[in-house]
């Protein structure tokens, strides 16, 4: 009888050990998106890349988490991925390159770096039904969409808004399908493109449809330091090529250097606020 | 038949000339043309000649042609004149067809320069134009240096090795900045690939003096450069001083090149074949006709190709590089098979 139990305690122990390693995949989230989207979930990556841009946008509960640095075309480098010998990898678009290398080390890659907002709902929940945390995705989504809602309240103005990527006069706008262009538009902005599509989600356009659009409000995401900000926004405003129109006229033109325009993040609420006390000027009273 | 062989030949050549310059004189005028009526915004070709005219015209339109297509033609004309110069006449000062402004280093060091300051300097980002100006200058210093002193100093092939490894050496800068900022990476395409902005008259007004001095240098080289295709026993023998002569092109071409990658990046292509282009259109490598010739084919070239880069996909703007080679190299595979 005792033996029995054993036998049967034993064969369950079997059954279960297989069964939780399964619910617990080493997980690599190589965007802030996938990072931070597990830590809400209570889940810890093995590592994270770092925020393009050099500015840390990684939740403070993911300390300690080894961070890998990013370069193209691969992304992280592949014998330190390897390394690490993770199950899955939540990349970006951007490591294309790598991407396929990574499969090539038999290591699943998801793409994890939503574009619109709507995206990274259903990428949330894919990332909890990854991790078994369904439920709690579930509630994450609707925490977020109640913040958004929050954010969103009492728009009453909509400024015509450029979204301009990098430093130097080559304005690659922000397209409507990239992350920052999505979220102008959630904050009230009426963004300019001159009605440029691309699958990048940027595009580099004419000075000449800046000046015949003419933006209220040019925001430039320049991959640059808060000390830089002073000088970039100078040498905007002074770009022979955008003088006459409204945004230097009213000198609306903003430099944004903490990269939530540019990469997903799981902060959305609190970005859409930034967005519209600091550049749209439509955040009640 | 055999009598008149010679004869003719002579009229032939001596037609050509002129024939080339009035139509490249022709191409130039078109180019300029279409330069100022065209762009990613309809502008009536009435209100640009209005504009131009300094008529009174109101709006947007006025602004665009005035302050973003005006200045950007004649950038478009002054870059490519200097890269068709420059090419000519290091092409002549090295007795090397492959010659171009790569060679003496300065393409790559002012590729450096630029992306230095828009990956680690971002904040200084309007010291751009003075940054890849610096370091292409300093790149053909280097490649001076090297060349000029030791063994066989002025030599051509002295000069071309070490062009190439100055060369390799900013490339190799270069791509490490690159890989190691990849999200910057946009910023600096445009810069690599080669193009012109709409940036009002701020940077042809403090490169000019770059470009001023380097088309008189080569206005002076035209005729030493002429003895020294003799060759270089011939040219001393005339009065010459071949390394001399050789060196001073090499500085006006690293200033016509550095000017121009100041204020386009790195304008490919035009610096190599736009000379021979008119070399073999006009039927004669003398620096007389050459030079002048590849200025203005260079200015037309770069003038019809920006357009198209700015045109063809409007609003986006595209490098200029690939139209210059759609644009010229059926021209020069045309002209290879019929005069080579």
């Amino acid at each position: 009888m005792r033996r029995s139990a054993l036998t049967a305690l034993l064969v369950l122990a079997l059954l279960v050990v297989p069964a939780s390693a399964q619910a617990a995949p080493r997980i690599v989230a190589l965007t802030p998106f996938g990072a931070n989207t597990l830590a809400k979930l209570g889940v810890k990556p093995v590592a994270v890349g770092q925020t393009l841009g050099g500015r840390e946008r990684i939740s403070p509960k993911l300390k300690g988490v080894p961070v890998l640095t990013l370069s193209h075309p691969n992304g992280p480098n592949l014998e330190q991925l390897a390394s690490l010998e993770p199950d899955i990898v939540l990349s970006s678009p951007t490591w294309a390159k790598g991407n396929e290398s990574m499969g090539d080390l038999g290591i699943e890659v998801m793409i994890r770096e939503p574009r619109r907002l709507q995206e990274s709902y259903s990428q949330t929940l894919a990332i909890g039904k990854l991790v078994g945390k369904a439920k709690a995705a579930k509630e994450l989504v609707g925490q977020i969409k109640k913040q958004v809602a929050r954010a969103r309240r009492d728009i009453e103005s909509e400024p015509r808004v450029m979204v301009i990527l990098g430093v130097g006069r080559t304005p690659f706008v922000f397209l409507p399908n990239s992350w920052g262009g999505d979220l102008i538009t959630k904050a009230g902005g009426e963004l300019l493109t001159g009605g440029v599509e691309s699958d990048s989600g940027f595009e580099r356009i004419s000075d000449e449809v800046v000046v015949a659009e003419n933006p209220d409000v040019i925001i430039a995401v320049p991959h640059a330091e808060e000390d830089d900000i002073p000088s970039l926004a100078e040498y905007l405003r002074t770009n022979p090529a955008w003088a006459g129109t409204n945004a230097v006229e009213n000198n609306r033109i903003y430099i944004s250097v903490d990269n939530s325009l540019l990469q997903a993040g799981t902060d959305v609420a609190r970005t859409i606020r930034k967005v519209r006390r600091s550049y749209l000027d439509n955040w009640p009273g | 038949m055999s009598a008149h062989g010679p004869a003719s030949h002579q009229v032939s050549v001596s037609l050509r000339r002129p024939l080339v310059y009035g139509a490249l004189i022709v191409a130039l005028a078109a180019a300029v043309v279409a330069s100022l009526a065209l762009g990613a915004v309809k502008v009536p070709v009435s209100v640009v000649i209005d504009t131009l005219l300094g008529k009174e015209v109101t709006g947007p339109e006025r602004q665009i042609v005035e302050t973003l297509r005006l200045p950007r033609t004649a950038e478009a004309l002054a870059v490519g004149a200097a890269l068709g110069v420059a090419g000519a006449i290091l092409q002549g000062a090295l007795a090397n067809p492959l010659a171009s402004p790569d060679v003496i280093g300065v393409t790559g060091g002012a590729g450096f320069g630029a992306i230095l300051i828009i990956i680690l300097f971002p904040g200084s980002i309007a010291l751009l134009p003075i940054g890849a100006l610096a370091f292409g200058l300093f790149a053909a210093a280097l490649v001076f240096a090297i060349a000029w002193s030791g063994a066989n100093r002025g030599s051509t092939g002295k000069v071309i090795l070490a062009g190439i490894a100055v060369l390799s050496l900013f490339t190799a800068g270069t791509t490490g900045l690159l890989a190691a900022y990849p999200e910057k990476a946009p910023s600096a395409i445009f810069f690599i690939a080669g193009g012109l902005t709409s940036s009002g008259w701020e940077e042809m007004q403090a490169i000019w003096p770059y470009f001023a001095v380097g088309f008189v240098a080569a206005a002076l080289l035209i005729r030493p450069l002429d003895r020294l295709a003799l060759g270089d026993d011939v040219a001393a023998s005339l009065g010459s001083r071949p390394h001399l002569i050789r060196l001073g092109a090499a500085i006006a071409a690293a200033l016509l090149a550095a000017a121009s990658a100041a204020i386009a990046g790195l304008v490919g292509f035009l610096g190599l074949v736009v000379p021979h282009v008119v070399r073999m259109a006009g039927g004669t490598s003398s620096h007389t006709f050459v030079v002048p010739a590849s200025a203005l084919g260079g200015a037309a070239l770069l003038a019809a190709a920006d357009t198209l880069a700015r045109t063809l996909r409007a609003p986006i703007e595209m490098p200029v590089g690939p139209f210059m080679a759609i644009l010229g190299v059926p021209l020069f595979l045309w002209l290879l098979r019929k005069v080579v």
